[in-house]
């Protein structure tokens, strides 16, 4: 109905820093991790994914969306070469993940499929200091009166307050945190794809859903601030637009609109490349734009392997 | 008056004859006539044979590799399908006989300093190695010292607990709904494939720079397609002609590694290891069903991506092809038959795409060898398989003039691992791995 972050944000007890958080900028700026020679791999990935995938003339967006996806985690995944400890994270496709929460007396909760999900054996540390936590104390969630905020939300009796990440992976299982969800709208009919907006707003409610499980499940069920806070990070992408989230839980008493809020870090329609001309364009026997990949932007590529190595470097 | 009338008539006669003899005309610099050669469109076999080298020099002056591709594949007739995943009797020798491929059993010898020793970690990982002929063998195997190349250890217990993790992961960690029928291949060992690959080439890509730059596609479709031998047309208008044997491979590997540099040669280009089996029958025996559609030549993707050569290929059998209806049906010799179709089919297919990738084709025979290796599993017993194809000359004219034969290594299906119970991995068997990891490993010379 109206812009769904701000929606996602009251119900989740959020606020939002817009861009990426300075330790993942950090990543960025570091020059040893030699980004600059994979833009060379990342504009063949994206070539790959978008022209040469098929014997047929152009890939469809449910084929090119996933493939450029692998290829782009391939590459990230080659750095542990470099990072050994990069070994230690896990991929896991169709998790299932269920949250519930309340909200001002209102029950909410959190279900379904959550796309793709990267695990590690170990945490990301915490993103924001304590001072910027305790800052939040003093921001005010914005309402919408006289909407009432879970408006367009499904109305559902639930029997069972189901609450794990736990639900999706047994006990013991080793890589237990989760790291970074990863969302590809790849419908191929522009209607059945969310536009960026509401992409953003499921980000961090699946973010929200799987940082909470996490903390009850760390810290028991008992809403209260977190001393650890948790950081979960999300990717959503429609095969071109990027958008990046970080989001750190630091508390569970969600009930009341004041004390302490979590934090969300937004970085939003990150284009990777402007066009990818599959056949050349030809406009009286002249050709105007050849085959290829048009206004290739690396920065969104160093983004999402910042992210990747978050936690880890 | 006579005497003098036959003297002048003489006279020019004897010029005429003087000039012709010393001076011989010379002949014009141009040819006056056009050659005289078959016509094109006449029905004879010298028009027909004519027709061949006008398409065959078409082909052959084609500028690009894909007017090339599209030329060699422009005429489409009916023609085999061959499925490298088959429930056929006997399979492997069939499509020996199509590619005229050589099965040697075991994996192929390697040079010694091209092997990491393996950290002896209480494991019976150097005793219990494939058998492998020449000089390897003496050198690394018994004592887990560096080698003279000073390559680093592997570590196997890091290796095995990757992929006991992607194992366990996939079949005991994650909370999946049940399988769905006849699906059960989807459910486990397909993503498992998927994780232990990706995590062991990962993890070994600093080791290996050809892995460092290479692609991994998830998968991929490739399409050979090739006439081998003849035979006459049975009915239809065409009835009587001779006509080559068309056939076409279209294979969905579930994960391939394509890299921008080649793999070396295991064995010389003109080597004889063995012999190709001669079946009498026609190919519909097999059985082989023809169908009439476009004729593909693809690796997996188009010819402007930069690797273009294959690494390896990992292929899942289906639920259709698992061990236990081949015993129940007691047909318990056929269930290695299935591994070795599906290698040697794949793998000549994927070779053979590369190699017309580089500009070759039947007529312009390979220079250099390629070599590809796959892996081919039910998710938990592995076969390895390396091809090295020395020839791509199988049409009746070119197969009489080229002694060069290619050539598929190969094992049998070994399991990976006893049984998961409990999250634990019981029974893992390190040389499984240990293949997969050479196999990863494997890289041309220079780097």
């Amino acid at each position: 109905l109206f812009p769904g972050v701000r929606q996602a944000q009251w119900l989740t007890k959020t606020k939002l820093v817009e861009g990426l958080p300075p330790a993942v900028q950090g990543i960025l700026d570091n020059p040893a991790h030699g980004l600059q020679e994979l833009e060379e791999r990342a504009k063949h990935a994206v070539s790959h994914a978008r022209l040469w995938d098929t014997a047929e003339v152009a890939p469809r967006r449910e084929q090119y969306c996933p493939v450029l996806f692998e290829n782009l985690i391939h590459i990230c995944r080659l750095m542990s070469g470099k990072y050994p400890s990069l070994s230690k994270r896990m991929l896991a496709r169709n998790c299932r993940i269920a949250a519930t929460w309340e909200r001002e007396s209102i029950l909410l909760q959190v279900r379904g499929l959550s796309g793709i999900l990267m695990n590690s054996m170990t945490p990301i540390p915490p993103v924001a200091s304590k001072e910027e936590i305790l800052a939040t104390k003093e921001h005010v969630l914005e309402t919408f009166y006289p909407i009432a905020p879970t408006i367009d939300l499904q109305e559902v009796n639930v029997y069972k307050e189901l609450n794990d990440t736990g639900q999706c992976f047994a006990d013991g299982y080793p890589y237990s945190h989760p790291h970074t969800l990863f969302f590809l709208e790849s419908a191929n009919v522009r209607t059945d794809r969310f536009r960026p907006e509401q992409l953003r707003a499921k980000m961090l409610m699946f973010a929200f859903g799987n940082a909470l499980a996490k903390a009850r499940a760390l810290h028991g069920n008992d809403p209260k601030v977190l001393e650890q806070p948790v950081v979960v990070q999300s990717i959503g992408t429609d095969g071109q637009l990027f958008q990046f989230m970080v989001f750190q839980l630091n508390t569970t008493d969600l009930v009341s609109n004041d004390g302490i809020k979590n934090l969300v870090w937004i970085d939003s329609d990150q284009n990777l490349y402007e066009k990818a001309q599959c056949v050349p364009e030809v406009k009286k026997r002249v050709v105007t734009k050849p085959a290829g990949i048009f206004g290739f932007q690396p920065d969104t590529f160093k983004k999402f392997l910042a992210l990747y190595l978050h936690g880890t470097v | 008056m006579a005497a003098l009338g036959a003297r002048r008539l003489l006279r020019p006669g004897r010029r005429w004859l003087s000039e012709t003899v010393p001076g011989a005309p010379s002949p014009p610099a141009s040819p006056l006539y056009p050659p005289v050669v078959a016509s094109i469109t006449a029905k004879s076999k010298a028009a027909k044979s004519r027709r061949l080298q006008r398409f065959k020099q078409q082909v052959h002056a084609a500028p690009t590799v894909e007017e090339k591709l599209r030329l060699y594949g422009k005429l489409q007739r009916p023609k085999y399908m061959v499925y490298p995943q088959t429930f056929a009797l006997n399979a492997d020798r069939w499509y020996r006989s199509f590619t005229k491929t050589v099965l040697v059993p075991g994996m192929p010898p390697r040079a010694a300093a091209a092997k990491p020793p393996v950290a002896a970690a209480g494991t019976t990982a150097e005793g219990g190695r494939d058998p492998e002929p020449g000089a390897e063998g003496p050198e690394a195997a018994k004592t887990p010292e560096p080698a003279a190349g000073a390559a680093p250890y592997l570590d196997m217990d890091e290796l095995r607990s990757l992929a006991c993790d992607a194992l366990l992961q996939e079949s005991f960690y994650q909370n999946k709904k049940r399988p769905f029928l006849y699906r059960d291949q989807d459910h486990t060992p397909g993503p498992f494939l998927t994780q232990l690959v990706s995590t062991l080439a990962a993890f070994l890509s600093g080791r290996n720079p050809l892995l460092a730059a290479s692609s991994l596609d998830l998968n991929p479709e490739v399409n050979y397609y090739w006439h081998h031998g003849e035979e006459v047309v049975v009915h239809g208008h065409r009835k009587g002609r001779v006509d080559p044997v068309r056939f076409q491979i279209d294979d969905n590997p579930h994960l391939q590694i394509r890299v921008p540099k080649q793999l070396p040669e295991v064995v010389p280009l003109e080597s004889d290891l063995g012999d190709v089996p001669v079946i009498d029958h026609k190919p519909s025996k097999l059985p082989l069903f023809k169908k009439q559609y476009e004729n593909k030549v693809f690796i997996g993707s188009k010819v402007a991506d930069p690797c273009c050569y294959g690494h390896t290929q990992f292929h899942l059998l289906p639920d259709r092809l698992k061990r236990e209806r081949f015993i129940r049906e007691r047909l318990e010799d056929q269930i290695e038959v299935v591994y070795r179709s599906n290698g040697i089919a794949s793998l000549f297919a994927w070779t053979a795409a590369q190699a017309m990738y580089q500009g070759f084709w039947s007529e312009a025979d390979v220079t250099r060898p390629f070599v590809s290796q796959a892996v081919v599993t039910d998710g938990k017993y592995f076969a390895f398989f390396c091809y090295q194809l020395n020839t791509l000359a199988l049409t009746a004219e070119t197969i009489k003039n080229s002694p060069r034969k290619n050539i598929c290594w190969g094992t049998d299906s070994k399991p990976l691992y006893d049984v998961v119970e409990d999250g634990n991995v019981k029974g893992f068997n390190d040389e499984v791995l240990l293949q997969l990891v050479r196999f990863l490993l494997n890289r041309p010379k220079e780097l």
